[in-house]
C-alpha cells in the first residue's frame, strides 16, 4: 500500500499538477490573460445567471483552479494551493458563487493554518466562509458545520478554547439535537478555558438539556442537567435553582425514577420566592410523583412548613408543677426566688439532684427529670413559606424512651407504653401557627425526645431531629441551664409516678374595681393514689391576696366581716401579723388524701388600681413514697386587671379652740364610668382616734350613692377618744392599737367608725380590726409608706349592688374598702395646749381690780419627753403707749362704766382687718383695741412634760376695766428630748408658738 | 427604548442583593429564569474585565441572541479609601448588571451613575449590613423610576 501510494498515486498527482499549472498559467497567469479575463468575464455574466450563482462546469478553468489548488494542497504544497486558492475566490466572489467561494475560502483558512503564518488570516477567513455558509441557509448547513468544526479545531489548537466555545454557539441552527450537542461541548470548552467559566458552563448546560429535551432525549436531558446541578449547587441565584431541580425532578418522573425525581423536587418545594402560580405547580407536581412511586417517603428536615427551632419550648415537670401554661411560661427566677425560704433544699444550695446521684448513674446526672404518667409538652411553631394553604396531618413527636441501664436485660418493649399526641392543622398562605405536642412517658426508664414529623397530604412524612449543635455545645459547656432555653435538654429520666396536685381559684375576678375586698377559695386536688402532707404556701403580692383562716371557710360574705360583740380579736390578728411576708403554713395536721381535695379561704383585695400579675406557689411533701423527689411545688399565676374606683383623700386641720381636735375633710371621687356606689362606714385607724360627723349624711348625699364621675366631700371631727363622750349619735369606738398602747386598755373603745349609709339602715358595720381587714390595712400601712408617729389611718367602705363589671357573685353586693394611711398629724407641734377659764365675768370695779384664774393644759402628743417654757408677754414694750393711747381715744374712761362701748369698736376694726389674716396682726389689732389687762402668776414658767402627759399650768390675769380682753400675749417654747434611735428625723425638735386668741369678756356688775 | 429589561445588583459573591424586572414588556411564565440564567453567566466575562480595565462602565459584554449585557462595576478604590476596611472590603467587587435588548448607551449609562448614588446612599444607611440583600422598598421604587426615566 506504501508502495502503491508513493509510487502510483503520488508522481501521478504530481504529474497532474503540473498539467494543470500549465494550463492555469497558460490561461489566467500574466497581464495579458488578465486582461482578457476581465474582458471575457463581462459578457458571460450577462448570458449565465442562475440563482444560484454561476454553474461551472468541470471543464471550466475555475473548476481546474480549484483542482488544482486541491492536488497542492494534499501534497502539502500549501504555498501553490494558497495562490490558487486566492486566484479564484476573487473570481467566485465576483460571480456572486457564494457557495464556492466559501469553500474556497475554508480552505485557505485552513491552508493559512497549515503553513501556520498569519493566524488573524486563517481566522478571518474561516469567519468569511463560516458567514457565507450562514448567510445562504439550510442547505448548506452541514458544510457551515464542517466549516464551524475546522475553525473550532483550528482556535482549540491555538488554545483559544473560549472563542471555541463561541463558534460552537454559532453553530446551533434550528436543527434541535444538532444544536444540543452543540451548545454541550460549548459547555465543555468553557469548563476547559483557563480560568474555567463555570458560570457560562452551567449555561450552556442548561440550554443543551432544554434543546435535548425539546427532541425527547431525555437520558443526555438529564445527564446535561445532573452536570448543571453541580455547577448550581447552593447558589443564591433562587430562580435558576428551581428551574434546574424542577425540570430534573420532571424529567427523572418521566424516566420513571420517582426516588430520585423526589429527591430534586424537594429542593424546591419551599421557594417562597416564587409566584403563586409555581409554587402551585411544584406542589402538585411533587405529590403527583410522590403518589406514582406508591410508598410513603419519610423525608429529613422536610422544608414544608418550615419549623422554627428557636421557637421550640419544652416544658415538664419535675418537683415544679404547674396549674396552668400560663404558669409554665413565667421566668424561673419568679418561682424560684418566691421559694426561696420554702424548699429546705434550695436555700442550702444542694436540691434534690445531689440525692439522686447515688441512684442515677453520672452520665444522666445531667438530664432532667420528669414523672410517669404526666404529659411533656413541647411547643414548636410552624411556618408556611408558601403563598398557597397548605394541610398538614398527624403532627407528632418520635421519642424514645429506654430502660434504664441497670434494668436493661428485662428486654420489654419499652416504647409501646409511650403516649404520644397527634395535631392536624392546616396553614393558610405565610401563616405562622404554634403546635402544642405531648408526650406522656407510662413507665420509668430513660426518655429522649428526638425530633418532631408531620405527614404533608397522605404520602409524605416529614421529619426533623431537634438534635443539632445547640445541643451539643450546651453539654460541652457542663452546665445545667434552666429548662426555658429554646434548645432545651431534650432528655429525661422517667421516674415512678407522683402525687401531683392540682390547684385553682375558681371565682378570681380578671378584671375588677380598685378595693375591690372578697373572699376566694383555693382548691386542691390531689389526683393520685398517695397522700400529700406538710403544706405551705406563698403568695407573691400578699397586698391582694394572702390566706384566711380555715374557719372562714363556709362563711358568708360579707355577713363574716361585720361586728361582732364579744370575739376575742386578738388571736386571729396576731397570727396574721406573725405571717406578714412569709410562708403560710397549713395547719400540721391537714394533708390532701388520694382524690380528694382541699379547700382553703383566701382573702383578695385588689388594692390599687393597674394589671397585677399574682404568683402562688404551695409546697408539699409526698407521704410514704420512698422517690428520689421528697417535695413538689405547685405554682399558680393569675392575671387581674384592677380598674381605679373610688379615689379617696382626706385633709386633717387642727382645730384652734379645742385641744386634740381635728377638722377632717374627706373627699371622694367616683373615677369609673358607669358603677353606683354606696357608701357605707368609714373607720378610722390610728392612735386612739374618734370620729364623728359634723353633719348628717344626708344634707350631703341623700340617695347615699356616689354616681359616676360625682364628687363627694365630707368633714368629719376628729378627737382623741379617751375624751369621748356619749353625745354623738354615731355608735363610736375608739380603737387602741395594741403597738402603741398596752394590751390592757378598754376592749370595747379599740376604734371608732361612722356609719354612713341611710339612718333607719340597721346594716351592720364592717369590723375593721379583725382578720382580712385588718390584715390588708397593715400590708396597705406598708406599702404606703414609712410608718411614724402621729398618724391616722382611715378605711372607708362601699359597696356596690348591680357591678357592671364581670364578678363571680352577681348576686352579692361587692364589697370596697379603700384604704388611706399615714394621714399626717406630725407636720403640726407636737405640743398642743388649751386656755381655759370662765369667757364672762362680772365683776364690780369699783371695789377692787378684777383677778381672773387661767388654766392652761399642755399636752405632750409626741413619744418624747419634751420642756416646755410658758411666757406672758406682761407689758408688751413697744405696744403699751399705743394701746393706752387707744384706750384713751376710745374714751372710756374707768367710771363711766361703759364697757358695752367697746364691742363695736372691736368688730369695727375687724371688718377693717379681714383682710389680713395673719395671726400677728389680727392680735396686735384686737390688742390695740382692747383695754390692758396684766399677767398676773409667774411670768415665766417651766415644766418638764413626760410623752404622752398632760400638764396643768395655773395662769392668772388681772384686769382694771370691763372690756373685751385677748389673752393670746404669750409664748411657748417647746424643746424635744431626743430619744434614742428617733424614728422620725423629719420632725421638728423644738420650737416656738403663739398663743390663741382667747376672749374675755369682764363686765361691770350691778 | 428597551422592551425588556432586567437590573440585577451582584455582590462580591456573585450572590445577587437585588433583582428589579424594569422593562415594560409582560414575561412569559416559562421564561423567568432565562434573565437570571443570562446575567450569571456573563458574571465569568465581568470577572476577566473588571481587572483589565478602568472604566466603570463595561458595554455589551455578552450577548444571548438579542440580548445585550451591560454592567457597571463599582470602581471604589479610589472613593471609599478613607473608609473603614471592612467597607471599601464590601463595596468593591459590587456590580449593577442590566440586561436589555437595545442600546441606549447614554440612556443607560445615567441609570447606572444614578442607581450607583442610590446604592451608596443604602451603603450608609447603619443598619444595612454591606453584601445582604436590599429589601428597602424605598430604593425599588426609586430605581423602577430611573428605570423609566433612562431607559
Amino acid at each position: 500500500m506504501q508502495e502503491l501510494s508513493s509510487k502510483h498515486i503520488i508522481p501521478y498527482m504530481e504529474q497532474k499538477i503540473r498539467l494543470l499549472n500549465q494550463q492555469v498559467s497558460s490561461t489566467r497567469k500574466g497581464f495579458r490573460n488578465q486582461f482578457k479575463n476581465l474582458w471575457w468575464r463581462k459578457g458571460k455574466e450577462d448570458a449565465l445567471d442562475t440563482t444560484n450563482g454561476p454553474v461551472y462546469t468541470f471543464s471550466s478553468i475555475e473548476s481546474q483552479i480549484r483542482v488544482l489548488g486541491d492536488y497542492a494542497f494534499m501534497l502539502r504544497d500549501y504555498e501553490l494551493a494558497v495562490s490558487s486558492y486566492r486566484l479564484i475566490s476573487t473570481d467566485y466572489k465576483l460571480d456572486k458563487a457564494w457557495k464556492c467561494y466559501a469553500g474556497v475560502q475554508e480552505m485557505i483558512g485552513l491552508t493559512y493554518f497549515m503553513l501556520d503564518q498569519s493566524r488573524k488570516e486563517a481566522e478571518y477567513c474561516m469567519e468569511n466562509a463560516f458567514n457565507t455558509y450562514l448567510k445562504l441557509g439550510s442547505a448548506v448547513q452541514q458544510n457551515a458545520t464542517r466549516c464551524g468544526l475546522w475553525w473550532i479545531e483550528m482556535l482549540k489548537t491555538r488554545n483559544q478554547i473560549k472563542e471555541a466555545a463561541t463558534v460552537y454557539f454559532r453553530i446551533c441552527g434550528e436543527d434541535l439535537l444538532h444544536s444540543a450537542v452543540m451548545l454541550e461541548q460549548a459547555s465543555f470548552c468553557y469548563l476547559l478555558s483557563k480560568p474555567p467559566m463555570l458560570h457560562k458552563y452551567g449555561f450552556h448546560l442548561v440550554l443543551s438539556g432544554d434543546h435535548y429535551k425539546k427532541c425527547d432525549q431525555i437520558k443526555h436531558a438529564i445527564r446535561t442537567y445532573r452536570n448543571a446541578v453541580s455547577v448550581y449547587r447552593g447558589t443564591t441565584w433562587n430562580l435558576i435553582k428551581d428551574r434546574v431541580h424542577f425540570h430534573i425532578g420532571q424529567w427523572y418522573a418521566s424516566l420513571g425514577m420517582y426516588d430520585v425525581a423526589v429527591t430534586h423536587m424537594l429542593e424546591i418545594l419551599a421557594s417562597s420566592h416564587q409566584s403563586k402560580t409555581s409554587q402551585e405547580l411544584f406542589l402538585r407536581d411533587f405529590l403527583h410523583i410522590v403518589q406514582k412511586t406508591g410508598k410513603t417517603f419519610e423525608v429529613l428536615k422536610l422544608q414544608l412548613p418550615v419549623i422554627n427551632i428557636p421557637s421550640l419550648k419544652v416544658i415538664f415537670e419535675d418537683h415544679r408543677t404547674y396549674a396552668s401554661p400560663a404558669a409554665a411560661s413565667i421566668k424561673e427566677g419568679v418561682w424560684r426566688s418566691l421559694e426561696e425560704d420554702m424548699i429546705p433544699s434550695l436555700s442550702a444550695k444542694s436540691n434534690w439532684l445531689d440525692v439522686q446521684s447515688k441512684l442515677i448513674p453520672r452520665k444522666y446526672k445531667e438530664s432532667n427529670i420528669c414523672v410517669a404518667g404526666e404529659a411533656i409538652i413541647v411547643d414548636i411553631e410552624f411556618k408556611n413559606p408558601l403563598q398557597i394553604p397548605i394541610s398538614i396531618l398527624n403532627v407528632s413527636l418520635i421519642c424514645e424512651l429506654s430502660a434504664n441501664p441497670e434494668e436493661l436485660n428485662s428486654g420489654k418493649d419499652i416504647n409501646s407504653s409511650l403516649v404520644l399526641s397527634e395535631v392536624d392543622f392546616s396553614l393558610e398562605g405565610g401563616e405562622t401557627i404554634l403546635v402544642q405536642l405531648t408526650v406522656t412517658p407510662r413507665v420509668e426508664g430513660i426518655l429522649t425526645i428526638v425530633g418532631v414529623k408531620w405527614k404533608l397530604s397522605s404520602s409524605v412524612v416529614g421529619l426533623h431531629n431537634f438534635e443539632s449543635n445547640s445541643v451539643n455545645k450546651r453539654i460541652a459547656k457542663g452546665r445545667r441551664k434552666p429548662k426555658h432555653s429554646p434548645s432545651a435538654d431534650l432528655k429525661f429520666i422517667v421516674i415512678k409516678s407522683l402525687p401531683r396536685l392540682q390547684g385553682f381559684i375558681p371565682s378570681l375576678p380578671e378584671k375588677t374595681y380598685a378595693g375591690d375586698l372578697r373572699h376566694l377559695v383555693l382548691e386542691l386536688n390531689n389526683q393520685s393514689k398517695f397522700p400529700v402532707k406538710n403544706l405551705k404556701m406563698k403568695i407573691s403580692n400578699p397586698r391582694f391576696l394572702n390566706a384566711g383562716n380555715q374557719s372562714y371557710l363556709n362563711v358568708e360574705f360579707p355577713a363574716c366581716l361585720e361586728k361582732k360583740l364579744n370575739v376575742e380579736q386578738s388571736d386571729g390578728h396576731a397570727k396574721a401579723k406573725k405571717m406578714l411576708q412569709n410562708v403560710f403554713h397549713f395547719p400540721e395536721d391537714i394533708s390532701v388524701q388520694e382524690e380528694t381535695s382541699l379547700s382553703w379561704p383566701l382573702w383578695f383585695h385588689a388594692a390599687v388600681p393597674g394589671n397585677i400579675s399574682l404568683y402562688i406557689t404551695v409546697y408539699y411533701e409526698m407521704e410514704n413514697v420512698s422517690s428520689i423527689m421528697k417535695f413538689r411545688t405547685l405554682r399558680m399565676h393569675y392575671n387581674l386587671q384592677v380598674l381605679p374606683s373610688l379615689d379617696v383623700s382626706f385633709e386633717l386641720s387642727p382645730c384652734p379652740s379645742r385641744l386634740e381636735e381635728f377638722l377632717l375633710r374627706m373627699d371622694v371621687v367616683n373615677k369609673t364610668s358607669s358603677e353606683c356606689f354606696q357608701i357605707h362606714q368609714l373607720s378610722s385607724v390610728g392612735q386612739q382616734w374618734d370620729v364623728s360627723l359634723l353633719q348628717p349624711v344626708d344634707s350631703i348625699l341623700p340617695s347615699q350613692s356616689l354616681f359616676a364621675g360625682q364628687v363627694l366631700s365630707c368633714f368629719f371631727m376628729l378627737k382623741v377618744g379617751t375624751t369621748i363622750e356619749e353625745l354623738a349619735p354615731w355608735i363610736i369606738h375608739l380603737y387602741r392599737r395594741k403597738s402603741s398602747t398596752s394590751e390592757d386598755s378598754n376592749p370595747l373603745f379599740l376604734q371608732s367608725d361612722v356609719r354612713l349609709g341611710p339612718p333607719g339602715n340597721s346594716e351592720a358595720l364592717f369590723d375593721v380590726c379583725s382578720s382580712p381587714l385588718a390584715d390588708f390595712h397593715d400590708y396597705e400601712r406598708l406599702y404606703q409608706g414609712m410608718s411614724c408617729q402621729g398618724n391616722v389611718d382611715f378605711v372607708f367602705i362601699t359597696q356596690l349592688w348591680r357591678g357592671n363589671i364581670d364578678s363571680g357573685a352577681p348576686h352579692r353586693p361587692l364589697l370596697f374598702s379603700h384604704h388611706v394611711c399615714h394621714c399626717s398629724l406630725s407636720s403640726f407641734s407636737p405640743i398642743s395646749w388649751f386656755v381655759d377659764g370662765p369667757r364672762t365675768i362680772q365683776h364690780n370695779f369699783s371695789a377692787s381690780p378684777c383677778g381672773v384664774n387661767l388654766k392652761m393644759t399642755i399636752n405632750n402628743s409626741s413619744d418624747a419627753a419634751s420642756s416646755v417654757h410658758v411666757k406672758t408677754f406682761d407689758a408688751p414694750s413697744s405696744n403699751s403707749q399705743s394701746i393706752d393711747a387707744t384706750a384713751s381715744q376710745s374714751g372710756l374712761p374707768l367710771e363711766n362704766q361703759a364697757g358695752w362701748f367697746s364691742i363695736p369698736a372691736v368688730n369695727d376694726t375687724k371688718v377693717i382687718t379681714t383682710d389680713a389674716l395673719a395671726k400677728r396682726i389680727t392680735k396686735s389689732v384686737s390688742l390695740e383695741s382692747a383695754p390692758q389687762f396684766i399677767w398676773t402668776g409667774s411670768s415665766s414658767t417651766k415644766l418638764k412634760l413626760q410623752p404622752r402627759a398632760t400638764a396643768e399650768v395655773p395662769l392668772q390675769i388681772c384686769v382694771f376695766a370691763p372690756g373685751i380682753y385677748d389673752l393670746s400675749n404669750y409664748a411657748l417654747n417647746w424643746n424635744l428630748a431626743p430619744i434614742e434611735e428617733s424614728q422620725g428625723e423629719a420632725n421638728k425638735s423644738s420650737g416656738e408658738c403663739q398663743g390663741y386668741p382667747c376672749y374675755l369678756t369682764v363686765l361691770q356688775s350691778t | 427604548m428597551t422592551t425588556a429589561a432586567c437590573f440585577i445588583i451582584a455582590s462580591r459573591n456573585d450572590i445577587p442583593i437585588y433583582e428589579a424586572e424594569v422593562g415594560s414588556a409582560a414575561k412569559r411564565e416559562d421564561a423567568a429564569q432565562l434573565p437570571q440564567f443570562i446575567l450569571q453567566a456573563a458574571l465569568d466575562i465581568v470577572q476577566d474585565l473588571a481587572w483589565t480595565t478602568s472604566a466603570m462602565i463595561l458595554k455589551t459584554i455578552d450577548k444571548f441572541n438579542d440580548l445585550v449585557v451591560s454592567v457597571y462595576v463599582t470602581d471604589d478604590h479610589i472613593l471609599n479609601i478613607s473608609k473603614p476596611i471592612h467597607f471599601l472590603h464590601f463595596i468593591i467587587h459590587t456590580r449593577f448588571m442590566l440586561l436589555h435588548d437595545s442600546r441606549s448607551d447614554d440612556g443607560i449609562k445615567s441609570f447606572f451613575q444614578e442607581v450607583h448614588e442610590l446604592y451608596i446612599k443604602s451603603l450608609l444607611n447603619p443598619l444595612y449590613l454591606p453584601g445582604s440583600r436590599i429589601t428597602s422598598s424605598h430604593f425599588d421604587t426609586k430605581v423602577g423610576a430611573l428605570a423609566r426615566k433612562y431607559l
